[in-house]
């Protein structure tokens, strides 16, 4: 790797947030302004809310919802708001997939759609480098624009939590101590990598399916696995391929949430959970990363050769 | 090295369709060679296979290098292009800059902002907010700043309006071309480029006809505009075409000496474009 392909693979990866800067950041960005102004809106107006016929004022509660917080067991109590920090993956987390779902399907098929490879391959870029970047894209890149939205949204859910303590009489310092930041943050960034390279085998399934669908590049992408359950139904009456991938999605989404589920005490998902960390020690992670490499050696081939005209 | 592309038994089917015939050509440093032939003929066959974008059979060599094997080292040197609107329609003028200067070694980014600054295109707008002429001239100049070795282009003016093409073509003579460059293209409206042509290439069913230098040609070829009375003479020698021009007839010959011919009539160096249609219906 000479300083050329270094120097290309950031361009081609900058490249690629060009592009998707709408699903990558400004969707994200979008869900935590829109949450964040019906939480301000709700703590402006819901004071002196009329429930049935009792008039209801947070104001008057507040003090007293304060006093409880800081009465609670400081282990409790720190579970409680890193707890409520976590929330916000649950959505988050689940947008992101999405979005890295639709990202690989169109990954290499909308540059012939729309016949800008044509242009991409003026240039003196190997393929191998072009589909490095936009796989690296997917692992790495969405989910680190995702963990910087997230943390801002966790910033201001302390910074709201604690004017709502002031109100209540506090000064807000026990959330803050409370909160664990710097862990959670971290926590956060890493369970969303983690869980994106554990369904990077996805990920390159779908890249190479978009690197030779002709046409409905989504089609492309999910017949063959539903094919090969039916096949796999016919012949041994069995449905092994179709769990494998379920499972292998359903774990993706318990590493992402991994954190608030063992706070709340381990029982969130049906599926075995593992922190990032475990993940790693995880035969199945480095399998998925083999197999994953053998997808895009695909792709790479595919749009190495593809006869453009 | 002078010669940019040699091809030697050149080849590609598709199939049982056999798009190139075993096509030999060359195309030496310092040439702007035209490429020519009617639809499926195997134009843009022969410019795939030289910019490394399909395979082939036989031997190709673009700057000394295999286009399917060395296409990365080869597009260093070489760019293209490969039609009117293939830049991305989310790529902002400012970053399509930001960008080839990242992954091009040869690119002047200064060159590029000069030939923009001559044009209206706005730096912070996107490729889909520009018009057709304004694309073609932005991706003529990237192109033009790339310092590169052979210029390929197919059919780079399609669908633009005469203004455009002219000044397309008339950038490309007095602001990229030397002797140290060559450029390959092919297009439709060939009488707008033959006055800037070296070489012409001429290519029927996957096969090269003609294969000469503009001289060559206008030594080989001459048009005689004959009166009624000498008609039957000048068909005694064999024209290759006739057509009637005036109630004069116009009469083009291949290899007939010029003494031989001036008795006849006046001389003219054919169009390309009427040596085209002559070359393509002849033997049919």
């Amino acid at each position: 790797m000479n300083a050329y392909t270094v120097k290309s693979f950031q361009a081609l990866v900058k490249r690629e947030y060009w592009e998707h800067r709408g699903a990558m950041f400004i969707t994200p960005m979008a869900m935590a302004a829109f949450f964040a102004g019906i939480m301000i809106l709700g703590a402006l107006t819901g004071d002196g809310l009329t429930v049935n016929e009792h008039k209801f004022s947070f104001l008057d509660h507040l003090p007293e919802a304060v006093e409880k917080f800081e009465g609670i067991d400081q282990e409790e109590r720190s579970k409680g708001v890193q707890i409520g920090l976590y929330a916000p993956m649950v959505l988050f987390g689940f947008v992101m997939l999405i979005i890295s779902l639709f990202y690989t399907l169109g990954s290499l098929y909308d540059e012939r759609k729309d016949r800008s490879i044509l242009f991409w391959k003026s240039l003196p870029i190997s393929d191998t480098t072009t589909i490095a970047s936009k796989f690296i894209s997917v692992c790495i890149l969405i989910p680190a624009l995702y963990f910087v939205v997230i943390a801002a949204f966790q910033l201001f859910l302390l910074l709201f939590t604690t004017v709502g303590a002031w109100f209540g009489g506090s000064s807000g310092v026990t959330i803050w101590a409370s909160s664990n930041l710097f862990g959670v943050l971290f926590n956060c960034l890493m369970s969303l990598i983690v869980a994106s390279l554990w369904l990077a085998p996805i990920w390159a399934w779908l890249m190479f399916a978009s690197s030779w669908a002709k046409k409905v590049a989504f089609l492309w992408g999910t017949l063959p696995i539903f094919l090969i359950s039916i096949a796999e139904g016919w012949i041994f009456h069995s449905s092994n391929f179709i769990e494998m991938v379920g499972i292998r999605i359903a774990s993706g989404f318990a590493i992402l949430n991994s954190n608030m589920n063992n706070l709340l005490g381990g029982d969130m998902f049906d599926v075995p959970v593992w922190n990032w960390y475990q993940t790693f020690g995880n035969m199945e992670f480095w399998m998925g990363l083999f197999v994953s490499a053998v997808f895009l050696a695909g792709a790479i081939y595919t749009r190495r050769h593809r006869d453009e005209s | 090295m002078t010669n940019l592309i040699e091809a030697r038994g050149l080849s590609k089917s598709y199939g049982s369709y056999q798009a190139l015939k075993s096509v030999d050509f060359s195309v030496a440093r310092g040439k702007i060679v035209g490429l020519v032939g009617p639809n499926g003929a195997g134009k843009t066959t022969i410019l795939k296979a030289i910019l490394g974008l399909t395979s082939y059979e036989g031997e190709l060599k673009v700057l000394g290098l295999e286009p399917d094997r060395q296409r990365h080292e080869i597009m260093q040197k070489v760019s293209f292009i490969a039609d009117v609107a293939v830049l991305p329609r989310w790529l902002k003028v400012e970053n399509a800059l930001e960008f080839v200067t990242e992954v091009h070694p040869n690119f002047n980014l200064e060159r590029a902002k000069y030939f923009l600054s001559k044009t209206n295109i706005p730096m912070k707008a996107k490729v889909k907010e520009l018009s057709k002429g304004m694309v073609a001239q932005l991706h003529l100049a990237l192109v033009m700043s790339i310092e590169a070795e052979l210029l390929v282009l197919d059919e780079p003016t399609l669908g633009l309006d005469i203004l455009f093409r002219k000044e397309f073509y008339n950038q490309l003579l007095t602001e990229f071309f030397d002797e140290g460059r060559s450029i390959l293209v092919t297009t439709h409206q060939i009488e707008e480029i033959e006055n800037l042509l070296t070489d012409l290439l001429f290519i029927r069913d996957g096969k090269i006809i003609l294969d000469a230098s503009m001289e060559e040609i206008a030594d080989k070829y001459i048009e005689v505009m004959v009166s009624k009375e000498n008609a039957e003479k000048a068909e005694a020698l064999n024209p290759v075409m006739q057509r009637d021009v005036f109630g004069r007839k116009v009469y083009l010959f291949e290899g007939v000496s010029r003494e031989e011919l001036e008795l006849l009539g006046e001389l003219h160096s054919p169009s390309v474009a009427d040596l085209f249609v002559a070359k393509m219906k002849e033997g049919k």
